[in-house]
């Protein structure tokens, strides 16, 4: 196994890789390279997203999250729900026996992420009626790389709150450390996390100094765990919860769940990281009108699509639904969403991606040859080169990090030449022999 | 030739009249050539804006045309001419909220009167020329040194 990349969460499985170009392909912002009959990820333009897992058909890339054996470390040891996980259960299973299976793994308290939602919903209903900007959800972490990245102008209407995740394991660890009088080093917050670009906002928090939570556990990793626990249950009903499940913000487990809660007019919910692409094109056109709240998130339907979930993305929404109207009437209850700290540490910063030359006449006339490749290659964007299409190949040949020989046709090309060149020359023949050849 | 008369065009397209769906592709494109080339992100803004406004322009208002830019070291010159009608009264045309779009036009959005206006906030200079049955050549000025009071 190799780690692509210590900013990031992606793991590649070298012997299983077999250099396909699909990943590279997928990648939204042409992030990744096959060199070496391997893949490999640019750090600065990888945003977590997880499409290279998604479109892996070799099973070559995971995620890097923690064994379930970490929670054995800490006294206090905390698992920190997202919503989509009660998606991973059908309606014959309720969450408080989930919160029950999960006590059996190991855990000393389960909390949600989904209160922090519910917290973020308020705070931003507020921030809506005092501002006039549009304002972009902050909450898939994903959405703020990205913007960070190819949208630096729109960075400014980022939701500047933090994510529901950090706002609970904020208040999980303080409501602990009160009650039990324990050391901040005895409680472990474990996020269990359903995609790579969470896990890679608690080593690189986004806004904040430091995360509140110690390690991220992967849904695949714990819900065998979960599953073996509920089937030896002798009676699944007779479970009493020592915490209200929040409904409300469990909506937030699939796209339009903000949307939803906010309940305004002019929120529009966006879901799939390249219509996500596309609708910030269209914001920085100045293009959407009427529209102040963009709910953007890069799984598709939402975070029951996160790469790391084991249901079905659309059977995982289902289940939410399900859950959602059986519990409708509780649906409605407030929790005291008070004394939460939403606040960032600091505001999103822009990313500044390398250009072709940081002198601008140099860039000019780097661009020049760039334009002039870019024509002597096929144009076909068959990605056999190991980039992602001619255009981007042609940047990297500029850059000095590949070759117009990477291109196959252009090789093709180059060898039927020196054919040519190689037949041409075995038909000449010495001078001397010339003559002989005459008579 | 001096640095600063160093010109290189970095976008040509065709546009042809009524054809919305290709209606930001100049924009794109230019946007991430300006990029590569290591333009300050608020000046990609602003000649991305004017640029996908005058190709919406061309898109609702003429019988086609075609959007071109430029780079020098001191600025980015966008340039969109089209094969008429022509704009019978440009002081009008740069009156916020006036338009001639029809209703298709409006239909999907576009024509509220704010193009030309939008350009001219965008945009550091704007020439205009114009004839009726002829056309018009709309040059867009973003200038890259933006210590002057040209800021926005």
């Amino acid at each position: 196994m190799i780690i692509l990349n210590k900013n990031h969460s992606v793991l590649l499985v070298d012997q299983k890789c077999e250099g396909c170009t699909s990943c590279v392909k997928n990648c939204p912002t042409k992030a990744i390279r096959v060199h070496n009959g391997k893949a490999m990820i640019k750090d600065d333009y990888c945003i977590d997203c997880g499409e290279c897992i998604r479109s892996c058909e070799h099973h070559a890339k995971s995620v890097l999250t923690e064994n379930i054996d970490v929670i054995n470390n800490y006294k206090y040891s905390i698992a920190l729900l997202p919503p989509s996980f009660y998606g991973q259960f059908s309606k014959r299973i309720n969450p408080e026996q989930i919160s029950y299976a999960l006590k059996g793994v190991g855990f000393f308290q389960v909390w949600d992420a989904a209160l922090g939602a519910e917290v973020l919903n308020k705070a931003t209903r507020a921030y809506l009626n005092r501002e006039d900007e549009v304002l972009i959800s902050s909450s898939c972490p994903v959405i703020v790389r990205l913007v960070q990245l190819l949208y630096p102008e729109l960075i400014k209407h980022l939701s500047p709150f933090k994510a529901p995740v950090e706002i609970v394991a904020q208040a999980a660890r303080y409501k602990i450390k009160k009650e039990y009088s324990v050391d901040d080093s005895d409680i472990g917050v474990f996020f269990i996390t359903p995609c790579p670009a969470k896990r890679t906002a608690i080593e690189n928090p986004l806004g904040l100094k430091e995360s509140n939570i110690d390690g991220a556990i992967g849904v695949d990793v714990i819900y065998h765990q979960v599953i073996t626990r509920l089937d030896n249950l002798e009676d699944l009903r007779r479970i009493s919860l020592d915490r209200e499940i929040p409904y409300n913000g469990i909506r937030w487990a699939r796209s339009s769940g903000e949307s939803e809660l906010l309940d305004r007019e002019d929120t529009l919910s966006v879901d799939g990281i390249h219509n996500v692409i596309e609708i910030l094109e269209e914001l920085d056109r100045g293009n959407l009108a009427n529209i102040k709240y963009l709910e953007l998130v890069a799984c598709q339907p939402g975070c029951v699509g996160g790469v790391l979930n084991v249901k079905n993305p659309f059977m995982a929404k289902f289940n939410i639904e399900l859950l959602l109207e059986k519990n409708k009437e509780i649906e409605g209850r407030n929790h005291n969403l008070c004394d939460y700290n939403i606040e960032l540490d600091y505001f999103f910063k822009k990313k500044k991606i390398k250009p072709l030359d940081e002198d601008l006449l140099c860039a000019m006339k780097k661009l020049t040859k760039l334009e002039e490749v870019s024509k002597e290659l096929p144009g076909l964007d068959c990605a056999a080169c190991g980039a992602p299409d001619c255009r981007t190949l042609a940047e990297d040949i500029v850059g000095g990090l590949a070759d117009k020989s990477n291109c196959v046709f252009i090789l093709r090309k180059q060898i039927g030449d020196l054919a040519d060149e190689m037949s041409r020359l075995t038909h000449t023949l010495p001078p001397v022999m010339q003559r002989k050849n005459r008579e | 030739m001096t640095n600063e008369e160093v010109r290189q065009e970095i976008i040509n397209f065709e546009i042809e009249a009524g054809d919305f769906s290709s209606g930001g592709e100049a924009s794109s494109k230019l946007k991430s050539i300006l990029r590569k080339l290591g333009i300050p992100s608020q000046l990609i803004r602003k000649t991305a804006i004017t640029t996908y406004e005058l190709e919406i322009n061309i898109i609702i208002h003429t019988f086609g045309g075609r959007i071109s830019a430029e780079v020098s070291p001191k600025e980015i010159k966008v340039i969109a001419s089209d094969q008429g009608p022509g704009i019978e009264d440009v002081d009008k045309a740069f009156q916020p909220g006036y338009s001639t779009a029809n209703e298709k036009a409006r239909e999907m959005g576009f024509g509220a009167g704010m193009g030309l206006c939008n350009i001219k906030r965008y945009s550091d200079n704007l020439e205009v020329r114009t004839k009726i049955g002829e056309g018009t050549t709309i040059e867009a000025y973003i200038y890259l040194d933006q210590s002057g009071d040209n800021i926005e």
